[in-house]
């Protein structure tokens, strides 16, 4: 009985991308498991050598559907270190306004998934419904749903005016009530904590140990978030970030659904401080940066800590490494999966909110020998 | 004559069991759909569902039994139409003999262990576990269920008498939350888990197998509902009848959309460590005749 293999995707109803989960159950135990990914790299790091500075902040927008404007964040905010550009100071406002919105629909989202996962189809819809404020509010600042299209080096490309400002604080006000009623469904709801209270448990020492990033390193007892490092207009607002204890996929919930109230906050706090003036200073269309000149540019997306490495080669750039939260988040998901049901492989999962296709990387073998990059090199680039 | 012939072939039998328990399973649909704030098909849909999947072709897996597969849609199906034929529903000629109910029993138990079974024949990983799921569900609930069945035919003989929900509450609770189980909507639509074993049981069957099995649900559905109806709510003419149906069956929808899917463990302890004490409550007392 011990070899019964169970395969969990890389096709699954579970799942929206392809991750392929082998996993050798006994009953409903998963006593070992094996991880297969590879089934959508699309060479993304590689066109960005191919393309000049502004039109790859495009291309890294495309990167991910759902953390699109981290990914612009992180890749301007990398130019504008390399270029030495001032950014208007309303733009970084407008930033953390649209990061912060994105951070609602990519928890909402998540937590929708997730109810789904433990077969809560009621509250799928009812959160799919909610979404859509937020989803308005993303169209109108930005005009579109998805790929927001907002950051140039310098600033931002729209402005949020008063009206649409009015706006926004009424559907964040509804939302807020939603939001309320949700943490109090995950808080109090009794199947839904008997099937998510001590499954997947990460302990803190083992989240330190293996890198664990985002939400559910904050749910696992330990305050970690970039954006207490307060780059663009974070430092200038007040802001607050949200741990639990329990280690388990129950906190994971309460740390995204806490966030969310925690970004309508943020949203109020930047909206209420946004100076007048230009939301951008003007750069020309094509930046040459010195060669050779590299940086280093982190951002807190919503799954977590979003870093991009970055080299100049004049007009384009020599080297764009980039890791995602969820390539982070993948020994923990080992780690949680250890010695849980088959029932709850789908929720531990979506509790680490994986974007597959975001991590999906590909290592060179040349002569049957993979060619690794050692932190020495690293040191000598 | 006539009218048992009519009642085998029309009413409550073949033809009631696949019509009205698609159209129940479309109300059903229709009802979840609106209580999550959908629009949800048309009440019709079960219907378009079966004969697109009947036109479908039929595929047997290599490591599948395709005599097993043909012979456990159709013993599903023929079951649960057996069963419906013991339920006495607003006057149609019924099967009635000392101990029928055991025989009602004995066919609603065969027509869910054939599903049970269908998940070994295809050879499936997902079908397998499905199928060890089906029968952990069968274990748990049988047992509040039969009590319960068991309480209300001490008290009415399984006929007449109304209103049983105010004289044994508990077995009213566990006859509903039995069916359930056998008809597995959520919380205990466990052994179909789309999101852990996609289809579970079902996942190898295709065309007019899949179309069987269609049919069986619905005819699992229909028997159900209408014995919860006649022996919960009391019996009635037709009109009358197919109120109380439609009362239960808007119960068990509305129970199935407010709980998040249970796993199979806490499934087993809750009919069996809450809900047995309870029936049994009850059991007691039609014994002794206490009401």
């Amino acid at each position: 009985m011990s070899d019964f293999c169970l395969p969990f995707g890389p096709q699954h109803p579970a799942l929206v991308e392809p991750l392929h989960l082998k996993l050798v159950v006994e009953g409903e135990k998963v006593v070992d498991y094996e991880f297969k990914f590879g089934y959508s790299h699309r060479g993304i790091e590689k066109s960005l050598e191919k393309r000049q500075w502004i039109k790859d902040i495009f291309l890294a927008e495309r990167i991910c559907g759902i953390c699109s404007h981290s990914h612009t964040l992180a890749f301007t905010r990398g130019i504008e270190a390399l270029a030495d550009i001032q950014v208007a100071e309303r733009a970084e406002y407008i930033r953390v306004v649209m990061a912060e919105l994105e951070r609602l629909h990519s928890h909402t989202l998540n937590l929708a998934v997730s109810f789904h996962e433990i077969g809560f189809a009621t509250v799928f819809q009812y959160m799919f419904r909610d979404r859509e404020l937020v989803m308005e509010l993303l169209e109108m600042v930005s005009g579109n749903r998805v790929n927001y299209g907002m950051n140039l080096p310098g600033g931002v490309r729209r402005d949020i005016e008063p009206s649409k400002i009015k706006e926004i604080l009424e559907k964040l006000a509804k939302l807020e009530g939603r939001i309320d009623y949700y943490t109090k469904l995950i808080e109090k709801d009794n199947l839904v904590r008997k099937r998510t209270e001590s499954t997947g448990m990460l302990s803190k020492k083992k989240a330190i140990e293996l890198g664990a990033t985002g939400p559910v390193k904050r749910a696992s007892g330990i305050s970690e978030d970039f954006r207490k490092a307060g780059y663009g207009a974070y430092g200038k607002i007040s802001f607050y970030t949200v741990t639990e204890k329990g280690c388990d996929v129950h906190s994971r919930f309460l740390v995204r659904i806490r966030e969310c109230a925690a970004a309508i906050n943020l949203i109020r706090e930047a909206i209420k401080d946004m100076p007048s003036g230009p939301i951008i200073n003007k750069t020309p269309p094509v930046i040459n940066i010195e060669k050779g000149k590299e940086t280093v540019s982190r951002v807190e997306a919503q799954r977590g800590e979003l870093i991009y490495y970055m080299r100049s080669d004049g007009l384009t750039p020599y080297r764009v490494k980039i890791k995602t939260p969820t390539y982070a988040n993948y020994l923990p998901l080992g780690e949680c999966l250890k010695e849980s049901l088959i029932s709850d492989v789908p929720v531990i999962v979506a509790s680490m909110d994986p974007c597959i296709t975001c991590a999906d990387r590909v290592t060179v073998v040349r002569n049957g020998k993979e060619t690794i990059v050692r932190k020495d090199d690293l040191k000598k680039m | 004559m006539f009218w048992e012939a009519f009642s085998v072939v029309v009413f409550p039998g073949l033809l009631a069991a696949v019509f009205i328990g698609f159209l129940y399973e479309g109300i059903m649909r229709k009802v979840t759909a609106r209580m999550q704030h959908r629009r949800g098909p048309p009440i019709w849909q079960p219907f378009l569902d079966w004969i697109k999947t009947m036109t479908k072709e039929n595929i047997t897996p290599k490591a599948g039994s395709g005599f097993l597969m043909t012979l456990c849609p159709i013993v599903a199906f023929a079951s649960a139409v057996m069963a419906v034929m013991f339920v006495p529903i607003a006057g149609f000629p019924s099967i009635g003999f000392e101990g029928n109910t055991f025989v009602f029993l004995y066919f609603l138990f065969q027509s869910v262990v054939f599903f049970a079974i269908s998940g070994f024949a295809t050879g499936n990983p997902y079908g397998i576990v499905g199928s060890i799921r089906e029968i952990m569900q069968i274990i748990s609930y049988e047992l509040p269920f039969v009590i319960s069945v068991i309480t209300i035919g001490l008290f009415s003989s399984f006929t007449v008498k109304p209103f049983i929900v105010f004289t044994f509450p508990f077995a009213f609770i566990g006859f509903i939350l039995g069916v359930m189980g056998k008809l597995g909507i959520a919380p205990f639509h466990i052994p179909e888990a789309e999101q852990e074993i996609i289809e579970g049981a079902l996942t190898e069957y295709t065309g007019a197998r899949l179309g069987m099995f269609q049919l069986a649900k619905a005819a699992l559905l229909w028997v159900s509902v209408s014995a919860a109806a006649v022996m919960l709510l009391g019996g009635g003419n037709l009109i009358i009848f197919l109120i109380k149906s439609l009362i239960i069956l808007f119960i068990l929808t509305f129970l199935s959309n407010i709980f998040a899917r249970m796993r199979i463990d806490h499934a087993f302890r809750f009919y069996w460590f809450a809900l047995v004490p309870l029936v049994l409550i009850d059991l007691v007392r039609a014994f002794l005749g206490i009401w």
